[in-house]
């Protein structure tokens, strides 16, 4: 791999000898940027390779974003215009990419990719050259313990703290109707098996015994044995940290089995918009966290679903609303600060994030000093054939139904 | 200790399981049995025959069943065609190894125009009976599976009538034990390989088709079978269709048992541990005498 490391180098050194070029231009008192020039953000994406659905997704929500921004007028005036490039779904693309961005395209502002295992080492260049890195993916653990201070995950929780508001309610539940008996299954990754493990780790220490901890890898199709030891140990409860297909095998195999919980809740599959045909509708009951919902009633959401639908036809998902929120937070830093360039600018715009809230189509956020997000998922539930948001009570379409119908 | 019920169903999902793995380690095992071909792109005309069910069910609406009255006769004339267009060409000194080549070349090829046809997205079929099944002792099983289990048991009852009942049977068995003596016999045996490669990727089809029915597929789940289907029929020994089988039931059986003490991740080993058990200590395999001897 000798060719990329020399790539980089050649990046770096670039971009070094441009700021340099620029600091020199900036000190002579001949301003480049000029009040009329767009507003430019670097973003790297994973159009192509493993994460090119979802990468896709993001690139749409980012595009909504700089649209429904510059029909409103622009940022400080100025029109917002997306420089985008595909990583293919590489580490190494990505560090090469945003190097690129930051230094020899000189972006007034960066926001970040899909996936932990790119948002990391994006964050990292993003970090030395002192910019805000805001990014709509990346919920896992190891984002939060690298020691960035400019990087802020534009999400209401991470992976463990997604059901929390799920906990809550378990926990208030009179003793005698409470889930005695979990069973736990989840992918051996570290979003799924975070949300998973965020639940499972709040109802030990209430008292709520786990009776299955199964993992899976991720390449797993075939779900009839785990779902056979969730059955033989009749849990009240069943929790899955699933992604899309695993949720969907795993909960048609415990139906197979004619399995009943008294409560079901998966990550992920349930949110998604071919659930219920995928699993022949037996949704019935079926519980899942969900960072976002067209239904939300936050202010900015209806704007945003509206605006979507209009430019793309459909509905906005998850991924689409990440995106939007990640320019709406670097939005709401651009109008505190004043200012939208490289330099100084990014430490007052990094500053303002770390001490504000920011309302956005997800609802109110902020941050911890690490960047991670200080609220919690909604929970959703399947009921009748839809799927409502049941809590947290502010937010709720319908009350929460426990002991679930049958599936 | 896992209760009797638990017990009792994953002995149940083992034997289904493991009737899968039989049919396809049989078309397997046919080739290195044929012409000492190794082929790699089973699994992978295995993934795409589930595909073409797949499509069958998700664009035209039939039952994925009925996609089998296409793919299996496209199947076995690819076979065929493939015998006779490519391998037969491969010179017989490095016959094995530049078939693993060559085959792996296939297997990516398929790989890539799935990906290209049908993007990299999971897709499993969606039927109307999904999740129905029925309750024998406690346990419960699963009518796709059962379904899948019985195509399984079909196609290789067919194999194994065709194989011992037929002239052709006869032929390609001959043709398996000593090729010189089958064409001292007037047996056309270029031909009949041919057609025996043919029948091996027909198992291939079927045995798509059933794995369709419940499990969930993506262009690079051949990687996934390949491993274990090769372990199979090494275990099996090279080239016999009914060791093949029964080591299929019992491997099959085997990873659906350990899965309750030792978890999805680590009873996938029980192959490996089987291949490397049998290389050791029986390199000929535990099913089969000499290859010579087979059937």
């Amino acid at each position: 791999m000798p060719s990329i490391f020399r790539r980089t180098h050649w990046a770096t050194a670039l971009g070094a000898t441009f700021l340099l070029t620029l600091g020199a231009c900036s000190g002579g008192g001949d301003g480049g940027e000029s009040a009329d020039d767009p507003i430019t953000v670097g973003i790297s994406l994973p159009l192509t390779g493993d994460f090119s659905e979802p990468g896709k997704g993001v690139q749409q929500g980012y595009e909504a974003w700089a649209k429904i921004v510059n029909d409103r007028g622009g940022l400080l005036g100025r029109q917002v215009e997306l420089k985008i490039l595909d990583d293919q779904s590489s580490a190494d693309r990505v560090v090469a990419d945003y190097e690129q961005l930051i230094g020899s395209d000189q972006v007034d502002l960066v926001v970040g990719p899909f996936s932990t295992r790119l948002v990391v080492p994006a964050g990292r260049v993003a970090s030395e050259y002192g910019m805000l890195f805001v990014e709509p993916a990346g919920a896992a653990n190891e984002v939060f313990t690298q020691g960035f201070k400019n990087l802020f995950y534009a999400a209401p929780a991470v992976a463990q703290d997604h059901y929390n508001h799920l906990a809550t309610y378990i926990l208030a539940l009179p003793a005698d109707q409470r889930p005695k008996t979990v069973a736990y299954a989840a992918m051996d990754d570290p979003f799924a098996q975070g949300t998973a493990y965020g639940l499972k780790a709040k109802l030990e220490a209430g008292g709520i015994k786990t009776v299955v901890d199964e993992v899976y890898p991720p390449n797993t199709t075939d779900f009839g044995s785990i779902a056979a030891k969730i059955a033989a140990s009749k849990a009240d409860m069943v929790v899955g940290g699933s992604q899309y297909q695993d949720g969907v095998n795993l909960i048609v195999a415990l139906q197979q089995l004619r399995y009943q919980p008294k409560m079901a809740a998966f990550s992920t599959a349930p949110t998604e918009p071919e659930f219920a045909k995928a699993i022949g509708n037996k949704t019935e009951g079926i519980l899942s966290p969900t960072g976002y919902s067209q239904d939300a009633p936050y202010p900015s959401n209806k704007e945003f679903v509206e605006k979507y639908t209009a430019q793309f036809g459909k509905a906005p998902e998850e991924d689409q609303a990440n995106a939007y929120t990640t320019g709406q937070v670097v939005e709401a830093a651009v109008t505190a600060a004043g200012c939208a360039e490289q330099g100084e600018c990014q430490q007052k715009m990094i500053d303002w994030v770390h001490a504000n809230k920011v309302e956005t189509v997800v609802g109110p956020l902020t941050w911890d000093a690490t960047g991670k997000p200080q609220g919690a998922h909604m929970i959703q539930q399947w009921i009748g054939g839809e799927i409502k948001i049941v809590l947290p009570d502010a937010t709720k379409e319908a009350a929460l139904l426990y002991p679930k119908p049958a599936w | 200790m896992p209760s009797g019920g638990l017990l009792l169903q994953s002995i149940i999902l083992g034997l289904l399981l493991g009737g899968l793995y039989a049919l396809l380690a049989a078309g397997l095992t046919l080739y290195f049995g044929i012409m000492r071909v190794v082929m790699i792109a089973h699994s992978a005309f295995l993934i795409l025959a589930a595909y073409l069910a797949w499509w069958c069910n998700e664009r035209l609406g039939v039952d994925p069943l009925l996609s089998l009255l296409v793919t299996v006769p496209l199947f076995f004339g690819a076979g065929v065609l493939l015998q006779r267009m490519l391998l037969s060409r491969l010179r017989a000194a490095t016959l094995t190894m530049m078939s693993v080549l060559l085959t792996f070349a296939i297997a990516l090829i398929i790989e890539g125009l799935l990906g290209y046809a049908f993007s990299g997205t999971q897709r499993r079929i969606q039927l109307g009976y999904g999740s129905a099944s029925f309750g024998l002792f406690g346990a419960r099983i699963a009518v796709v599976k059962l379904i899948a289990f019985g195509l399984a048991v079909v196609a290789l009852g067919s194999l194994y009538l065709l194989m011992k009942r037929t002239s052709f049977g006869w032929a390609l068995r001959a043709t398996i034990q000593h090729p010189d003596a089958a064409r001292l016999v007037g047996i056309d045996t270029e031909r009949i390989a041919g057609f025996g490669f043919g029948l091996g990727l027909a198992t291939a089809a079927v045995g798509g088709t059933a794995l369709s029915l419940d499990t969930t597929i993506y262009p690079s789940l051949h990687w996934h079978w390949i491993g274990p289907l090769m372990a199979i029929i090494v275990v099996g020994g090279l080239g016999s269709v009914p060791g093949a089988a029964a080591a299929a039931m019992l491997l099959g059986l085997g990873q659906s048992l350990l899965q309750i003490p030792m978890g999805t991740t680590w009873a996938q080993t029980v192959f490996y541990v089987a291949l490397f058990a049998t290389l050791a200590f029986r390199p000929q395999g535990f099913f089969g005498g000499r290859l010579a001897q087979r059937f």
